[in-house]
């Protein structure tokens, strides 16, 4: 980049948000209102090289948009008068300087709609990047490890979204606004949280996405004042920002807290901290889990040693956060605290609650946090299989060194590995012998991953039993299908005649595999699914046609065009009718154009040499083979992941039931 | 990144009057809005001067002759890029009118 181009980013994220918000309020769109402001950027890209930068580029740039917008809204709706009028308003606004308090609303219900509800969460943290921090796609996908191409479409999809479903550039009004404010802050609490502990990668902190939270934190606490748990989460942000520099050790591995190095806390960070829990105070109410967790960060950030930590009044506060907020991982936390306060044993009582909860099962934390409260209480050998699972729960490199080291260190202490074979090496020799085929491997293998994972590899194997065992399925598959779970039980029960154990899957009962009901889909979301222009012909008739006819997903794929009745609007296979509506009969000639037989869904290649279909699954014509059940149900989840509020996608067969 | 914008008067420096006052409010109210400003200040003419040498440490009081040289208030900021903070300073240096500011980058906190 020159240095033109690197004042254009400066001045481009600096404004941006105010750019865009207020184009947004002229549009009322909040992706043709960044596509403006990206037009005006790229003017600016053009011009600043030859002409200079502009002495105040911010007007600049907002002048710019906001011809743009006018330009747009003219060139759009030319026939209608209104809008001509409208127009004309538009560019008597634009002379006088906007007030600062419109100006500042509107980038507030830019926050607001970029965390909107009816996107899903990680397009809620992209969006806010995007519109609020002016970062591109490409900054984006550095700082949470994910592709660019990703990003992009993330990006744009939300945007999408936000269109279909007519968010209105307002802000949140009557009872909603709670609810919406917390998204707000939830969004900007995982964005620092991404740069203050990476969840994946190399390095334990991102700084850049840290100082980006605290910068959009900063920023919501000015635009609204009133609300304490605004400030409280800057208090919090603040306060753990203060101590990046100490939570590090010399080669990236993490330092706890109480061993950190106080003196190189930012104290101006504290003090901010501080200042903002204050303000937290003033606004008043009862205390949110944001003003809590602050409060929290506030009595280690007053202890000048870790020995002067108020343990007592900390472990008092996630009393009455994990009422609010009951989450495991509070949960967690606070048998941390409780542990200090009141004895490694009162912890561990908490932590052993939580042994079962499928939520923490891949959480490193707890095993970690167990092992350290097994270290105080003198339990040396179960603390250090522990670290070994936590150690292989993490995703983080730096972490992961970091508690093999632990591990380490108590196996020096305690002399030497566990006498007999550990589980972890029992596993991988049931896995390595010869008389298991490819899939047989893959499939016991899943399941003694888990056990290895949730009981730790170095776990003496004589040491297991049945219980702990059951423990295991009933947090990893007490939730999954029957078929999943006997797969999961058989592989166990193999490992134990292998190994000689005794039966080990005691615990565990076979389930009776029925098929569950097939829950359908939202109306609403639905109706979003037909209104998509950017579905091809074939999914589009696929889709509705099971939807319309209601039959089952083999028997509709098995469909050939010589079985279709387009007049009658129905077609006979295999002894049956399946018929369908208007939706599917406008559809049902495009697709099968100049075919007169072969399949009716065909997958877009040809089969390769190697394999060869039957020949009535082969279109005479095109040579193409019929469409798999595999393939479609791919397609399926794929187009539909933007609309199930889980993020999952559909199932081909829920099309078929919500009728 | 954090920055320390450090400001000087010369000759020309112009008097405060009521707008420059007013728009420095204007300013530092944007600044701190942003999340930008961490903390400012103006600094007292003069000062008192430390200097050791060898052993020897010599504590004068002010005003020094080279007074004009003085830095008369400061920022700490904290920005993205050195771009962005030059852009701040741009337009700090737009309100209070002639004179200079010298940025440097804070290394660690």
């Amino acid at each position: 980049m020159t240095d033109v181009h690197r004042t254009i980013d400066a001045v481009w994220k600096l404004e941006s948000a105010k750019i865009i918000a207020g184009l947004a309020r002229m549009v009322n769109d909040v992706g043709l209102a960044e596509e403006l402001a990206q037009d005006a950027l790229v003017a600016a890209l053009e011009q600043w090289p030859g002409s200079g930068v502009p002495d105040n580029p911010g007007a600049w740039l907002t002048t710019a948009a906001k011809r743009r917008a006018i330009d747009h809204i003219r060139r759009s709706q030319r026939a209608e008068r209104k809008h001509e009028q409208l127009a004309h308003e538009l560019e008597r606004q634009q002379d006088p300087e906007p007030p600062v308090e419109s100006e500042q609303d509107d980038v507030l219900r830019l926050m607001f709609i970029s965390c909107h509800p009816v996107l899903p969460t990680e397009a809620r943290v992209a969006l806010t990047l995007r519109l609020l921090g002016g970062l591109t796609a490409a900054e984006i996908a550095r700082a949470f490890l994910a592709d660019e191409p990703a990003i992009t479409r993330r990006i744009a999809q939300a945007k999408r979204t936000l269109a279909e479903e007519r968010v209105p550039f307002e802000l949140p009004d009557g009872a909603e606004p709670a609810g919406r404010l917390s998204s707000v802050l939830e969004v900007i609490y995982l964005i620092f949280n991404e740069g203050y502990s990476a969840t994946s990668g190399d390095d334990l902190m991102r700084p850049g996405l840290c100082l980006e939270a605290l910068r959009l934190g900063r920023l919501l606490a000015e635009l609204a004042p009133y609300e304490a748990e605004v400030h409280g989460l800057v208090a919090l942000m603040e306060i753990q920002a203060s101590r990046s520099a100490a939570r590090t050790g010399p080669s990236g591995e993490p330092v706890q807290l109480h061993e950190q190095n106080r003196g190189r806390w930012d104290q101006l960070l504290i003090r901010r901290g501080f200042a903002a829990m204050l303000r937290a105070r003033e606004v008043g109410g009862a205390p949110g889990p944001y003003v809590l967790q602050a409060a929290i960060a506030v009595c280690h950030a007053r202890a000048r040693t870790a020995e002067e930590t108020d343990w007592a009044r900390i472990a008092a506060l996630y009393d009455t956060l994990v009422r609010l907020v009951p989450t495991p991982v509070v949960q967690l936390n606070r048998a941390v605290a409780v542990g200090m306060a009141r004895g490694p044993q009162a912890g561990l009582a908490l932590v052993d609650l939580l042994a079962d909860d499928p939520a923490l099962r891949d959480y490193h934390l707890l095993p970690s946090v167990r092992g350290d409260l097994l270290l105080r209480a003198g339990r040396h050998e179960e603390a250090r299989r522990e670290f070994e699972r936590a150690a292989s729960l993490t995703r983080n490199d730096a972490e992961r060194v970091f508690l093999r080291r632990r591990a380490d260190e108590i196996t020096g202490e305690i002399g030497g590995e566990a006498a007999g074979d550990t589980l972890g090496r029992a596993a991988r020799a049931f896995l390595d012998r010869d008389d298991l085929d490819a899939a047989t491997v893959r499939s016991y293998g899943q399941t003694l991953r888990r056990l290895c994972l949730a009981l730790g590899e170095g776990a003496p194997l004589a040491s297991v039993t049945s219980e702990q065992v059951a423990r295991v399925f009933a947090a990893a598959w007490g939730g999954a299908a029957a078929r999943t779970w006997n797969r999961h039980r058989s592989a166990v029960r193999s490992f134990c005649v292998w190994a000689s154990l005794g039966d080990l899957a005691a615990g565990l009962d076979r389930r009776a595999e029925t098929r569950s009901p097939v829950k359908g889909i939202d109306p609403a979301r639905l109706e979003a699914l037909w209104s998509r222009a950017d579905v091809p012909l074939r999914e589009r008739t696929l889709w509705r046609l099971l939807h319309e006819s209601a039959a089952g997903v083999r028997t509709v794929l098995s469909l050939n065009v010589e079985h279709l009745d387009l007049e009658d609007r129905r077609a006979r296979v295999g002894g049956a009718w399946v018929s369908w509506r208007s939706g599917t009969a406008r559809l049902l000639p495009q697709l099968v154009a100049g075919r007169a037989r072969g399949p009716v869904f065909l997958a877009d290649r040809r089969p390769g040499p190697s394999r060869t279909p039957r020949e009535a699954d082969l279109c005479p014509e095109t040579g193409r083979r019929r469409l798999s059940y595999e393939r479609a149900e791919y397609l399926f989840k794929q187009a539909t992941r933007p609309l199930d509020p889980a993020g999952d996608g559909y199932t081909l067969r829920q099309l078929r039931t919500c009728r | 990144m954090r920055y320390l914008m450090m400001s000087k008067v010369t000759d020309t420096t112009p008097e405060p009057d009521e707008r420059l006052y007013a728009e420095m409010a204007k300013f530092v109210e944007e600044l701190s809005a942003a999340g930008v400003l961490l903390a400012t200040g103006g600094l007292e003419p003069g000062g008192v001067r430390v200097t050791s040498r060898g052993d020897e440490i010599t504590v004068t009081d002010g005003p020094f002759a080279e007074a004009k040289e003085a830095v008369a208030g400061f920022a700490l900021i904290e920005v993205r890029s050195r771009e962005e903070a030059i852009e701040f300073t741009r337009r700090f240096r737009g309100i209070v009118g002639d004179g200079e500011t010298v940025i440097q980058q804070v290394f660690g906190p």
